[in-house]
């Protein structure tokens, strides 16, 4: 009986299922060795974080998976993300509801397929997250590091970047971030409250430089 | 009776009247006495509903609120909340504050989530309970599948929630409440949350005072209030600035316009006065015989109506100071008629005069009575203030001439054309162009646009409606939205009228996001279904466990929201629907007091729709929307149509009178005069495409009685085809030109009189003059 191939594929299955279910936390431990204290100044980040940082457009493809405690699947949602250094963050959610969701100076607002809008509550939470948020996704160093201890790992062209909040108060609420890329492009953000709350955000796709005709700036952006 | 103690009997009596009247107005607590407010210019007890319901949300409610933002232009990306929470607690020092709130702080909002959530089952579950009932009932399945139903449908709706953004930011929550009575707030409530600070802007503060903004307590000392409290916000930060706004910087600022163009259109309306007696007076120091005359007029109309109504409207005394236009004419005709000879006594001249005076001046009082009869207070106060007024005068100008040895204001006659001479030529002319303008009175009032908008009682500040609106902008309104204010006689039946408007909008703007208090308040017959529906739900804790496996979920992670059902159903909420009611009031504070008052005589909910306004709503709603101003103006429209009547029936008896004093062809002279003229400047302003409002048809009333003073006190020239008595020119032209300075004014209801009655007096004038030249001579 051939079992070596079945043992192969089974632990194959084991490795990559391990991996699907691997958090950024284990990949990134936050500690002195990956304790970024001036990543400004620090020749192993100057270049990269300058790179990620340039008022770039960026369009790509992404997939969110939200663990929550009280489910044994992670809820899977897929969609289209929109950067506009001028504009902010623009997720349109295809699946399985449509929607989009703003993130920009003014907080957080979200909109139907019909166009009808809210704005999140902008009460000081709300703020914090999002103003975390679009701190992140820029990559605005003299923000982040006002707002987060900032910790990193590279590997070849491989990078990864963990933000923990110093307010104790948004750390309850949104955990740690991290974001995760090859060379100057972002893979993956994640939010991790704990291995049982957290979301990932899966980017593919990506392409840089993108011109926004003004009808897409007004559907996908404030 | 000797001529001396004639003399000192006219005397008395004036010098009695005026202490009488000057005793009576030092006594007047004139803050009291004398309002500012829009509002008070509608009847108290205006029959529609909703014009009570805004009326008492205006005064009451909204109108107390005082709107505070803070910045800080040295860190503009950082809401100073330390200087705004410093605001907050320095005005909450001075008793003019009852409330003070730092908008985005967290913890009130917090204890409000807290509150309601503790509270779900009695607020929320009934109203859930209900619809899902409802929705079953539709599907036509037998009662015993309603657990089953129900538990598949929530676990459905928990999923579905997953995908929403705000999912994530409330998953602790749904694990304790997966029926998402609390997160379902997330869409009812979310218009009612109001403001936070805005992102990286300034930092905001919402007040509400204890006193009226509209009675001087709430402007001055409130006012003192923030000044004080600002000054220890700046000690401690200095750089920050402060921008405010409330009900009570408009009536202050109205006020101290009002007052400054009361000076200022007095002053102009004398210089004017002045400026025309000039030209048609000889010795003009003996004009000044004249304000005794216009003052013990005025003291008059001020005591009668002080003494007649408990609160007057400034504006009645604005439009009231023009009595002195009215109220010279009769100095003016008394004054500058010529002795017979030269020993006529001044009794035996006064008798001559008495027919033609006493004509004018009570044919106009009678008109003026019938404003008495008005709706509307504004209307009623003027009737009564000139109409007394034109007494006093009319008694003054008698008494005080009779104190003078020879009473007469020798005046300066322009005899430009010797009336007495047919000019064919001429009288072609006049004929031609008296045709004309009855082609333009009789056609051009079919041309006219009325519109009544209240804001026209109101003195414009541009400065503080731009300050206004960038405040209330970053407090978060919406000039897109809508707000309705539902009522009813009860809590119950305001809710039941809530639910009632709201299916009605929900077809009428489909898909427009709708907020209201009331939404977390069950319908009294959910309520008290509560209890059996429970009762009906044995199996749900099972069902809905295997539901929410079948979705996906962890059922035993949701074990606090078991534990809680089971006590539930053991122990439903009880008591009566207004404890229900008592307990939500009970929770809100700050600007969430504002969205409701759910209990008295007239509880009543708001509602914002982020949705233009649509057409007025039918009357079984009881439902209003708080765009008070259109729903005023609409009042306006129906006052407007009311003083339009009363005027008719007014210029009728005056009419009447006439035709009852005089001959038919004089009387006929006397009548056509004022109402041609009238008629005429109406056909004018609708041939150049004015619109008018309910304060041009009062002036044209106003207009119409002293036209009609000039036809009468000319009708013996227009038969004898002589020119008319200087007195006639000296007063038309006083009149005209001191209505003229009013139609400069800022404030549009006196620009409209102004501009009215000093049209239709030239006109008048202009046709006393012109037409015996129109006529062939007999």
């Amino acid at each position: 009986m051939k079992i070596l191939p079945y043992l192969l594929r089974f632990c194959l299955g084991l490795v990559l299922v391990a991996s699907l279910r691997l958090s950024a936390a284990d990949s990134l431990p936050l500690g002195p060795d990956t304790l970024l204290t001036d990543p400004a100044h620090d020749p192993a980040w100057t270049e990269l974080l300058a790179k990620l940082s340039a008022s770039k457009t960026r369009q790509s493809q992404f997939e969110e998976r939200r663990y929550f405690p009280f489910r044994s699947t992670p809820v899977m949602l897929k969609g289209e993300i929109r950067i506009a250094p001028e504009h902010g963050l623009s997720l349109r959610y295809l699946e399985p509801d449509r929607r989009i969701l703003i993130v920009d100076d003014k907080g957080l607002l979200m909109r139907d397929d019909e166009g009808r809008q809210r704005a999140a509550p902008s009460d000081s939470r709300a703020q914090a997250v999002t103003s975390a948020m679009v701190s992140v996704l820029r990559f605005d160093l003299a923000a982040l590091q006002k707002s987060f201890v900032m910790y990193g790992r590279r590997d070849g062209s491989a990078w990864m970047l963990g933000f923990v909040p110093r307010d104790p108060a948004l750390a309850e609420m949104i955990g740690t971030l991290f974001v995760s890329g090859e060379q100057t492009r972002l893979d993956r953000i994640e939010m991790t409250k704990s291995s049982k709350q957290r979301i990932e955000i899966l980017i593919s796709g990506a392409r840089e430089d993108v011109i926004f005709p003004g009808d897409v700036l007004e559907r996908f952006f404030r | 009776m000797a001529r001396a103690s004639q003399k000192t009997l006219a005397r008395v009596a004036l010098l009695v009247f005026t202490a009488g009247c000057v005793i009576w107005l030092t006594r007047l607590d004139y803050a009291r006495k004398i309002s500012t407010n829009v509002l008070d210019l509608i009847p108290a007890a205006e029959q529609a509903p909703e014009i009570a319901l805004i009326r008492g949300f205006a005064n009451d409610v909204q109108a107390r609120v005082m709107l505070f933002v803070v910045d800080d232009p040295s860190a503009p990306g950082v809401p100073p909340t330390a200087a705004a929470q410093l605001l907050a607690s320095e005005l909450m020092r001075s008793p003019l504050f009852a409330e003070a709130v730092l908008l985005g702080d967290d913890s009130a909002q917090n204890v409000l989530g807290k509150k309601i959530f503790d509270h779900r089952f009695e607020l929320l579950l009934p109203t859930w309970l209900g619809q899902h009932e409802r929705t079953f009932a539709l599907t036509g399945q037998p009662p015993e599948k309603y657990s089953a139903w129900l538990a598949e449908q929530s676990a459905a709706e928990l999923e579905k929630f997953l995908n929403r953004p705000e999912a994530v930011a409330l998953q602790d929550l749904t694990l304790v409440d997966p029926l998402l009575l609390v997160p379902g707030l997330v869409d009812r409530a979310r218009g009612l949350s109001g403001p936070g600070s805005a992102s990286g802007g300034p930092a905001l503060v919402w007040t509400r005072i204890t006193v009226s903004p509209l009675d001087e307590a709430g402007q001055g000392p409130v006012f003192a209030a923030v000044e004080a409290a600002f000054a220890q916000v700046r000690a401690a930060h200095p750089g920050v600035k402060l921008r405010w706004s409330g009900i009570n910087r408009f009536a202050a600022a109205s006020r101290a316009r009002i007052e400054s163009e009361i000076k200022l259109l007095n002053i102009l309306s004398l210089v004017a006065v002045l400026g025309v007696s000039c030209i048609f007076v000889r010795r003009i120091y003996k004009i000044l015989h004249l304000v005794p005359v216009i003052v013990i007029s005025l003291l008059g109309a001020w005591t009668a109506s002080t003494l007649v109504f408990d609160r007057l409207h400034i504006l009645v005394f604005v439009i009231g100071s023009l009595l002195a236009g009215v109220a010279i004419d009769y100095g003016f005709y008394i004054y500058m008629q010529p002795s017979l000879r030269r020993e006529e006594p001044y009794a035996e001249k006064l008798r001559r005069l008495l027919k033609p005076l006493l004509a004018s001046c009570l044919t106009t009082v009678i008109g003026f009575s019938l404003l008495l009869f008005s709706e509307l207070p504004l209307i009623r106060q003027i009737g009564l203030f000139v109409g007394a007024g034109l007494l006093c005068a009319l008694g003054a100008a008698m008494l005080y001439f009779a104190q003078l040895e020879r009473p007469l204001l020798e005046g300066r006659t322009f005899e430009l054309l010797d009336t007495r001479r047919d000019r064919p030529a001429l009288r072609r002319i006049l004929q031609v162009l008296f045709g004309i303008a009855l082609v333009i009175a009789l056609g051009g009032p079919w041309l006219l646009r009325w519109r009544d908008d209240i804001r026209q009682l109101d003195v414009p500040s541009p400065a503080l409606q731009a300050n206004e609106e960038e405040v209330r902008a970053l407090f978060g309104e919406s000039s897109t939205g809508s707000i309705y204010l539902t009522q009813g006689s009860t809590v119950a039946e305001a809710r039941q009228h809530l639910d009632d408007f709201l299916d009605y909008q929900s077809k009428a703007t489909p898909g427009a996001s709708i907020a209201s208090l009331g939404l977390l308040l069950p319908t009294e017959a959910d309520w008290r279904q509560l209890g059996p529906r429970l009762k009906r739900l044995g199996k749900f804790d099972g069902d809905f466990r295997a539901a929410l496996e079948r979705h996906g979920f962890l059922a035993d992670s949701f074990s606090p929201f078991f534990q809680a059902w089971d006590m539930l159903r053991q122990q439903p909420p009880a008591g009566g629907y207004a404890s229900v009611a008592g307990t939500l009031e009970g929770m809100l504070t700050g600007p969430l007091a504002m969205l409701g008052h759910l209990h008295g005589a007239a509880p009543w909910m708001l509602t914002m729709v982020e949705h233009a306004e649509g057409p007025a709503l039918p009357p079984q709603l009881h439902t209003v929307a708080v765009s008070q101003l259109q729903s005023l103006n609409g009042l306006f429209t129906r006052y407007r149509w009311s003083a339009l009547r009363l005027s008719l029936v007014g210029l009728g008896l005056v009419i009447a009178s006439v035709f009852a004093i005089y001959p038919f062809r004089r009387g006929l002279r006397i009548a056509l005069i004022p109402a041609g003229s009238c008629f005429f400047v109406f056909g004018v302003l609708g041939l150049t495409g004015q619109t008018l409002n309910l304060f041009h048809l009062l002036g044209a009333f106003l207009g119409v009685c002293l036209s009609h003073n000039y036809a009468i006190f000319s009708s013996d020239n227009a038969t004898s085809r002589t020119s008319p008595p200087v007195s006639i020119r000296l007063s038309a032209l006083c009149t005209a030109a001191s209505f003229g300075v009013l139609s400069f004014s800022r404030i549009p209801v006196i620009h409209a009189l102004g501009l009215t009655v000093a049209l239709i007096v030239v006109t008048a004038l202009t046709a006393v003059e012109l037409e015996p030249l129109a006529r062939r001579p007999r």
